[in-house]
């Protein structure tokens, strides 16, 4: 064994917490270990880390010089998961800097994961997440945080001079976006711009699961009414390594966009959303029956005629009761939401 | 005002609470075979070893005669003890139950009947105590019939294709974890069968370790259809259990806008021809239609229930696991 037989370190390994500097915040058991506390930094800067060797040490150039008029910054790398050298490079570029801190995740677990793990670990009042492939440019930090001190929740980044594949890129993003602000009523030019800037607060105020990173401002007004702005910031072409992106995705975004929208409105009252559903399968239900007893009012009914006509109100029927019962065990699931806590909402 | 103090209760240290190195959990279902046989193999080993450890044998309520010889080596002092569920619990519940009971750092999760040699449990604890979070044992050199051999080829192909598991033996059940790894892994029903791949899936470093097959593993093992039925079964919930517990929008989603669209599609082709003067009501492909797109809003209706449930417990659990620390210097 390692010799480390301590309750202590046998403790904080269950929990996978040993980064004294860490505020994990909810989910598993919660170490504390404030006496050794070191200053808060006022700012944090989060960068998921996945198969980015070549990008991650002049990412933490480009972060430190950028931040060196800044007071108290702090750059918490998430290594999701890399198999190539990420990691002991950005050790070596870090060099002793303890304002660059390295969170490692057990596995690859995807951006979503490995932001939220940078948020919980970050532990400024103000946190700016950026892309670790140097697409972003770390002299915009400033700008945001200037920005979100004018009173905003959140700022986001937009790119203003995209420098991506049009066909593959820049259409299905455009149709995305469009979707995306119709959908969510965010008003937000570029969801896939990695760089923004959060406070504390609303980041405390949501969890981000499946991919939901793409949604942040989305989520963030559907979970907490942020105050939420954007400014343009500059885009440079990926340099190394390859896009981790497909054009798969739309499927993906497509059904996220439909989650986003049950969170948004019906996630305190499910059952409306399935009465509607089921208000309109009735309404095809009644239609049909309607056609039904014409054709046998009015026609001879031939034998198809008068089968399939009521078959069919018949399934539209039991479509509208489904949706009903479904509506239901959707208050079930809610339940103990609404035991929960409400203190987390209120600024 | 007078205030509550809590003091420690002064216990007599007893034997049986000296930690231990290694705890051997004997899950007794299916087909348990002689047990004393089986503690005097593995004890002789982990001795030899000189590895400290104690036995728990989790048992269901009806295994009380094949628990009798242990019992008995219990009263005479040996290091073994009992745990019997009160009521029918399944093989992951007793593993749960038992561990929670445990004092080793290290498991050693064994069944009920004889499967690798013995001295193969010895490397599995090594590698273990060398930093993997699993070591589980894959029978290698194998020496079953055909038969049996041809059920293992089978369901790790489906495995394989659907879950996308590189190992080579997750039925064999002989494997040694560290306890704090096996309490955070999320185990319940028949999914215990598959620790190894459940427990990769939560970040945890697994290894397969080669042994022998034990010379009583290799009689015929014919089962019931049920039996292949249920793995058929435990083998697709762990396929959607990996791929979409975080997002049952997307399985259920793409299964109802494919049902859903294509039956749109049907839908207003009819209506097309309806338009176009024919009559349509003596169509059974109106039918078909109305009963896709019935199925594709079902699914879709199931799909945001299940993101509602997902929504509702994010906010007290986490997707990731940050890995262990003394691989991180940070």
């Amino acid at each position: 064994m390692r010799g480390r037989n301590s309750l202590l370190s046998i403790c904080l390994e269950s929990v996978g917490y040993l980064d004294l500097g860490s505020r994990p915040r909810c989910g598993t058991a919660v170490a504390e270990l404030s006496p050794s506390m070191e200053r808060q930094p006022s700012l944090s800067v989060v960068v998921p880390v996945f198969n980015e060797e070549q990008s991650v040490a002049p990412l933490v150039a480009a972060v430190t010089a950028a931040l060196a008029e800044d007071g108290s910054w702090e750059l918490v790398l998430v290594d999701d998961g890399s198999v190539d050298r990420s990691v002991e490079i950005a050790r070596q570029a870090a060099a002793g800097d303890s304002r660059v801190r390295i969170v490692r995740l057990a596995r690859n677990y995807g951006q979503t994961a490995a932001m939220q793990a940078g948020f919980d670990h970050a532990r400024g009042t103000i946190v700016v997440s950026m892309d670790g492939d140097l697409q972003n440019d770390p002299r915009d930090i400033p700008r945001l945080v200037a920005e979100l001190e004018k009173g905003y929740d959140l700022v986001a980044g937009y790119r203003e001079r995209r420098q991506d594949k049009l066909v593959s890129r820049k259409i299905p993003s455009w149709v995305a976006n469009r979707l995306i602000r119709w959908i969510t009523g965010v008003s937000i030019r570029d969801n896939g711009c990695s760089l923004k800037a959060y406070r504390r607060d609303i980041l405390d105020r949501m969890a981000l699961y499946s991919d939901l990173h793409r949604f942040i401002p989305a989520v963030a007004a559907a979970t907490s009414g942020a105050r939420i702005t954007e400014i343009p910031v500059r885009h440079h072409a990926r340099q190394y390594g390859v896009s981790k992106y497909g054009l798969s995705r739309i499927a993906k975004v497509l059904a996220d966009l439909l989650t986003i929208m049950m969170i948004r409105s019906f996630r305190e009252r499910p059952l409306r959303l399935f009465a509607a559903g089921a208000a309109g399968a009735v309404a095809l239900a009644v239609a049909f029956a309607a056609a039904a007893i014409i054709a046998f009012v009015f026609f001879r009914p031939e034998k198809g005629l008068a089968v399939i006509l009521p078959a069919a109100s018949l399934l539209w029927l039991e479509l509208g009761s489904y949706l009903i019962m479904l509506g239901l065990i959707g208050e079930v699931a809610l339940r103990e939401w609404g035991r929960g806590s409400t203190a987390d909402y209120f600024r | 005002m007078e205030q509550m103090v809590v003091t420690p209760e002064m216990k007599p240290v007893t034997r049986e609470e000296r930690r231990v190195a290694v705890s051997v959990i004997v899950r007794v279902t299916e087909r348990p075979e002689d047990l004393e046989a089986l503690y005097h193999e593995y004890a002789g080993v982990l001795e030899d070893a000189g590895l400290s450890f104690e036995f728990i044998f989790a048992a269901p309520p009806w295994a009380d005669s094949a628990l009798a010889p242990v019992s008995l080596l219990a009263e005479r002092g040996s290091d073994i003890r009992i745990m019997r569920a009160g009521q029918p619990m399944g093989e992951a519940f007793l593993l749960r139950a038992a561990a929670a009971q445990c004092q080793g750092a290290i498991v050693l999760s064994v069944p009920a009947y004889f499967r690798v040699v013995p001295s193969a449990v010895v490397d599995l604890v090594r590698q273990v105590e060398r930093g993997a979070d699993v070591a589980a044992a894959i029978r290698s050199p194998r020496r079953d019939g055909w038969v049996n051999r041809v059920q293992s080829r089978a369901f790790h192909f489906l495995l394989s294709h659907l879950v996308g598991s590189a190992f080579s033996d997750v039925a064999c059940g002989v494997y040694a974890i560290r306890r704090e790894a096996l309490a955070s892994i999320p185990l319940y029903g028949e999914f215990f069968r598959f620790l190894p791949l459940l427990a990769q899936r939560e970040g945890y470093r697994v290894q397969e370790v080669a042994a022998a097959q034990h010379s009583l593993d290799r009689r015929v093992r014919v089962h019931g259809l049920g039996v292949y039925l249920r793995r058929l079964i435990d083998i697709l919930g762990l396929f959607f259990l990996l791929r979409f517990t975080d997002k049952p929008l997307r399985f259920f989603g793409l299964v109802g806008s494919v049902l859903a669209v294509s039956g749109g599609g049907i839908l207003f082709v009819l209506l097309v021809q309806r338009i176009g003067g024919q009559g349509i009501a003596n169509r059974p492909l109106l039918l078909l239609a109305s009963l896709l797109v019935v199925l594709g809003v079902q699914a879709i209706g199931l799909g945001l229930i299940g993101e509602i449930i997902v929504h509702v417990n994010a906010t007290t659990r986490r997707t990731y696991r940050v890995a262990r620390s003394e691989e991180d210097s940070a």
